[in-house]
C-alpha cells in the first residue's frame, strides 16, 4: 500500500507549485484571450453518450455546459445516474460488479478510484501528452496504476476553517471569552480552542451549535482520520496493520464523543451529510467548522446563505496534538470511462469538455473548488483580484498553502470504502456514548484487521 | 380389435394393474401444461436466485472481486455463517428485525380493528372517510420514508417545531438518533402504511357478519362488550389470520421506511437484517457474508409463515 503521508505529499507540491506561479503571475494580460473548450473537434452526429455523475450542492451546475457540447458535436448526452458521492459509488458497484453497465462516463474519486481499476478503461492513449500536461502532474501521477491513467480530474478540494467573522469580532464577546479563558477570542488555531470556543459560544446563547461535522459514511470516517492525524496518528501502519486505537486516535475520537455529549453540535450530527452540515451552516447555526472549499460560492450567494453571505471566513486547519499538522483532508473528484462503454471515443471528447479549460475555470471561479489545471488557478487568481470582497481572494492565497502544507488523501488502498463502511457505525457509538472510546477504538481496530484479512490482504 | 392388432398390443392389462406407463399416457396433461408458465417464472424469479443465493453464502464472493465466487472450498463453507454467529451486530438486527415486525403487525390490528368498528358504525360521510383511510396505501413506502425522515427531523422536523411552539420541549429531540425514539419512529412510519390495508380487510370482514346474530344477542341483554367478545371476535378471526399473514409477509416492504430515515444507523441502533445484509452487500461489497444473512431471514420469514400458516388450516378445520 502506498503510504499516504507520501502520496499526499506528491499530490500536493506540484498542485502548490502551480497555484504560487498562477499568483505571482497573475498580472498577466489573461483578460485578452478567453479559456478554450475541448472536445468539440468531433462530429458526434446520432451518438448518445450516457453520464452517471455526482449530484447535489454545487456538483450539478457544471452540467448545464453539456448543452454546448451538444450543440457542437451533435451528440445527445442522457445523464443516467445523479447522486451523493456515497449513492453513486454503490450505484457504480453494483453495475460494474453485475456488468448492467449502462453509461459511458462515470464520476471517480482519488479515494473511491482503486476499488474501480477493473471496471474502467486506461485513458492514457485517449490523450496526448500536451493535453495531459494541463492537468496537476501529482493527481495524473497518482492515478496511474499499473500503467493505466484511471481518471481525469474534474476539481480537487481540501477542508477548510469556516468562522462567523460577526461572532469573533463582536467585542461583547471578546471581553467575555477572555475573562473566561484568559486568552483572546481569535480564530481558532488547535482543535482543543474550537472545542473551547464552541463552548462559549452556545454558552453565551449567540450562537446554536459551536461547531459540527458529518456524522456518517465515509464523511465522518474522513474527519476522523484529518483529526487523528492533526493528533499525530494514522489509520495504518506500511503494512497496513489498523493503528488507529492510539493516543492520537482516542484523543480525536474523545474530541468528537464531548462535542456531541455537551450539545456544541447538532443531536442529529450520526444522520448529517454533506448537505445537512452545509444547510446548517447556511442558517446561521455554526459558529466555526471544518468544511470544503467548494461550498464557498453557494455561502457567498446572498440569496442561497443571507444569514452567512458576507459574513464568515476562512482559514487554515486547527493542528492537533501534533502542533505542526494542520487537518487538510483533500481528494480530487473525477471523470472515468466506463471499459463497458460501446461509445469510449465519444465519452472521451464529453470528458475532455467537462474537464476544459473554459467549463473548470466556470466552475473554480463560481463555487470555489480548487483548481487541477494550470491554466485555470491562473485566470482565477486573476479573476478574483479584485471583486470588492477580500475574501475572494484571499481564499486562494489560503488554498494554495493548504495544498502545499497539508494536503492529506484517505489511505489509497482498494477496500478503503468497505473499511470505512465497517469502520464508521462503531466510530458513531463512540460520539453517541453507546461505548467508551477506548472499547470503542479496541473493536474498531479488530474489526478493521478482521476484514483486511478476509479480503486477502 | 383384429387378431394382429390383439397380438401386437399385447395382452389386455388386468383391472387395476395399468402399467406406470399406460398410467402416464391416460393422465390428461392439458391442466399441468397450463402450469408451466409460471412454473418457469417462479424457478426464474425465486428458485434459481435462491439457490444461487444459498451457493454464493458459502463462498467468499465479493461484489468487486468476481472471481471470488469460484472460491468454493468445502473445509471453509461455513466462514460466512460463523462470522455471523459472532457479529454482535448481526443479533442485534435480528432482535430488531423480530420487534419490529411483532409490535408493527400487531398495533397495526389493533388500530386497524377500531377504525373498522367505527367506520362499520358509521351511518352517514362513510364514502369520504373510506378515502382518507385509504391515502397513506397511496404512498410509495420511499416516500413515506421521506415524509416521516422529515416530521422526526430534529432541527427543521414537523414534531420538534411543534412540541417548541407548545413548550412541551426546550431543547430539540434527535428523535431518529436516540433511542428507543429512533425504533419507535421507524414503527410508526410502518404502521401509518399498513393500517389502511388492515382497516379495509376488517372492514370487510366485519360488514360480512349476520345482523341477525347482533339482533339476537341485543334481545337476550348482552352488553357491547358481550356482543364484541362472543359474536364480533370469534367469526371475525379468519379475516384477523389473514391481515396478519398479510402484513408478516409485506412487513419487509418496510426496508425503504428504514433505508431512508435511518438506514439502519446510528450506530446499528436501528439496524433490521434487511438494511445490515444490504450495507454489508452493496456498502461493504461482502456478497458473500450478505448472502448468509439473507439466509437467515428467508428462515425467519418461513417460520412466521408458518406459523401462521397453522393457524389458518386450523380454522379452516373449526369452520369444517
Amino acid at each position: 500500500m502506498r503510504d499516504s503521508k507520501s502520496m499526499s505529499r506528491r499530490l500536493a507540491l506540484p498542485m502548490a507549485a502551480a497555484l504560487a506561479v498562477t499568483a505571482l503571475g497573475a498580472g498577466t494580460a489573461l483578460a485578452q484571450d478567453e479559456p478554450a473548450y475541448a472536445g468539440l473537434d468531433m462530429d458526434l452526429s446520432g451518438t448518445t453518450i450516457k453520464m452517471a455523475a455526482i449530484g447535489g450542492g454545487n456538483y450539478e451546475a457544471m452540467y448545464d455546459s453539456i448543452s454546448m457540447f451538444e450543440e457542437e458535436t451533435g451528440a445527445d448526452v442522457e445523464i443516467v445516474f445523479l447522486g451523493d458521492g456515497f449513492e453513486i459509488d454503490r450505484y457504480l458497484k453494483t453495475n460494474y460488479a453485475a456488468g448492467t453497465v449502462d453509461f459511458d462516463v462515470a464520476w471517480n474519486h482519488t479515494s473511491f478510484m482503486s476499488q474501480f481499476t477493473n471496471f474502467v478503461e486506461p485513458l492514457q492513449d485517449y490523450f496526448t501528452e500536451e493535453e495531459l500536461a494541463a492537468f496537476s502532474p501529482s493527481i495524473i501521477d497518482a492515478a496511474t496504476i499499473d500503467g493505466n491513467l484511471q481518471l481525469i480530474p474534474r476539481h480537487a478540494d481540501i477542508s477548510a476553517l469556516y468562522y462567523r467573522t460577526d461572532l469573533y469580532g463582536d467585542e461583547a464577546l471578546q471581553a467575555a471569552f477572555e475573562e473566561q479563558y484568559g486568552y483572546p477570542l481569535e480564530v481558532p488555531t488547535t482543535l482543543d480552542q474550537i472545542y473551547e470556543h464552541s463552548e462559549f459560544f452556545v454558552g453565551e446563547g449567540a450562537i446554536l451549535y459551536g461547531t459540527e461535522f458529518a456524522g456518517q459514511e465515509e464523511a465522518v470516517a474522513g474527519r476522523f482520520y484529518e483529526l487523528l492525524f492533526a493528533n499525530g496518528g494514522d489509520y495504518f501502519d506500511a503494512d497496513l496493520s489498523p493503528i488507529f486505537d492510539s493516543e492520537a486516535g482516542i484523543a480525536s475520537a474523545q474530541w468528537m464523543r464531548d462535542l456531541y455529549a455537551n450539545g456544541l453540535v447538532p443531536p442529529d450530527t450520526p444522520n448529517l451529510l454533506w448537505d445537512g452540515v452545509a444547510a446548517n451552516w447556511c442558517n446561521g447555526d455554526v459558529a466555526v467548522y471544518l468544511e470544503w472549499y467548494g461550498w464557498y460560492g453557494y455561502f457567498q450567494d446572498p440569496e442561497s446563505c443571507p444569514e452567512v453571505a458576507g459574513n464568515f471566513g476562512m482559514a487554515r486547519g486547527p493542528v492537533g496534538m501534533d502542533a505542526e499538522t494542520h487537518t487538510g483532508w483533500a481528494g480530487a473528484h473525477a471523470f472515468s470511462v466506463a471499459k463497458d462503454s460501446e461509445n469510449k471515443e465519444a465519452a472521451v471528447q464529453l470528458v475532455k469538455f467537462l474537464t476544459s479549460e473554459a467549463v473548470s475555470f466556470d466552475e473554480s471561479n463560481t463555487f470555489g473548488f480548487l483548481p487541477v489545471r494550470s491554466d485555470v488557478s491562473e485566470r482565477v487568481v486573476a479573476a478574483n483580484a479584485d471583486t470588492g470582497n477580500p475574501l475572494d481572494a484571499e481564499r486562494w492565497e489560503l488554498a494554495n498553502l493548504q495544498v502545499s502544507e497539508d494536503f492529506r488523501t484517505p489511505p489509497l488502498f482498494a477496500d478503503w470504502i468497505s473499511f470505512t463502511n465497517e469502520w464508521y457505525p462503531t466510530l458513531q457509538s463512540i460520539i453517541l456514548g453507546d461505548v467508551s472510546v477506548e472499547d470503542g477504538l479496541a473493536k474498531g481496530v479488530a474489526d478493521a484487521a478482521d476484514l483486511l484479512d478476509s479480503l486477502g490482504y | 380389435m383384429t387378431t394382429q392388432a390383439a397380438r401386437l398390443s399385447g395382452p389386455p392389462p388386468e383391472p387395476g394393474r395399468e402399467s406406470f406407463v399406460t398410467r402416464l399416457r391416460r393422465r390428461n396433461w392439458f391442466p399441468y401444461l397450463m402450469t408451466v408458465p409460471a412454473v418457469i417464472v417462479v424457478v426464474a424469479v425465486v428458485i434459481y436466485p435462491m439457490a444461487y443465493s444459498l451457493f454464493v453464502s458459502f463462498t467468499p464472493f465479493h461484489l468487486l472481486r468476481p472471481d471470488t465466487t469460484s472460491q468454493f472450498v468445502v473445509d471453509n463453507m461455513f466462514d460466512n455463517y460463523a462470522r455471523l454467529a459472532r457479529d454482535d451486530v448481526f443479533w442485534r438486527a435480528l432482535w430488531n428485525t423480530i420487534l419490529f415486525m411483532v409490535v408493527t403487525v400487531n398495533t397495526s390490528v389493533l388500530i386497524g380493528f377500531g377504525l373498522a368498528m367505527m367506520l362499520a358504525r358509521m351511518t352517514f360521510a362513510m364514502g369520504p372517510v373510506r378515502v382518507l383511510l385509504m391515502i397513506p396505501m397511496m404512498f410509495a413506502p420511499v416516500l413515506i420514508g421521506f415524509q416521516f425522515a422529515w416530521f422526526f427531523n430534529a432541527t427543521v422536523g414537523l414534531v420538534n417545531n411543534a412540541l417548541l411552539t407548545l413548550g412541551f420541549i426546550s431543547e430539540p429531540v434527535a428523535w431518529l438518533v436516540d433511542e428507543p425514539s429512533g425504533m419507535i419512529s421507524l414503527m410508526l412510519a410502518s404502521i401509518w402504511m399498513t393500517v389502511p390495508v388492515v382497516t379495509i380487510v376488517l372492514l370487510a370482514g366485519r360488514l360480512s357478519l349476520s345482523d341477525e346474530l347482533y339482533d339476537a344477542a341485543s334481545v337476550d341483554g348482552a352488553s357491547v362488550y358481550q356482543r364484541m367478545r362472543h359474536i364480533t371476535l370469534p367469526q371475525m378471526r379468519p379475516f384477523f389470520v389473514i391481515v396478519m399473514v398479510l402484513l408478516s409477509l409485506d412487513i419487509a416492504r418496510a426496508y425503504d421506511i428504514v433505508r431512508i430515515m435511518t438506514d439502519g444507523g446510528p450506530a446499528h441502533r436501528t439496524e433490521l437484517i434487511w438494511t445490515y445484509a444490504g450495507q454489508l452487500a452493496i456498502r461493504g461489497s461482502q456478497f458473500g457474508l450478505a448472502s448468509a444473512m439473507s439466509m437467515t431471514g428467508v428462515v425467519l420469514g418461513v417460520v412466521f409463515t408458518f406459523i401462521l400458516f397453522r393457524q389458518m388450516m386450523g380454522l379452516r378445520k373449526d369452520m369444517g
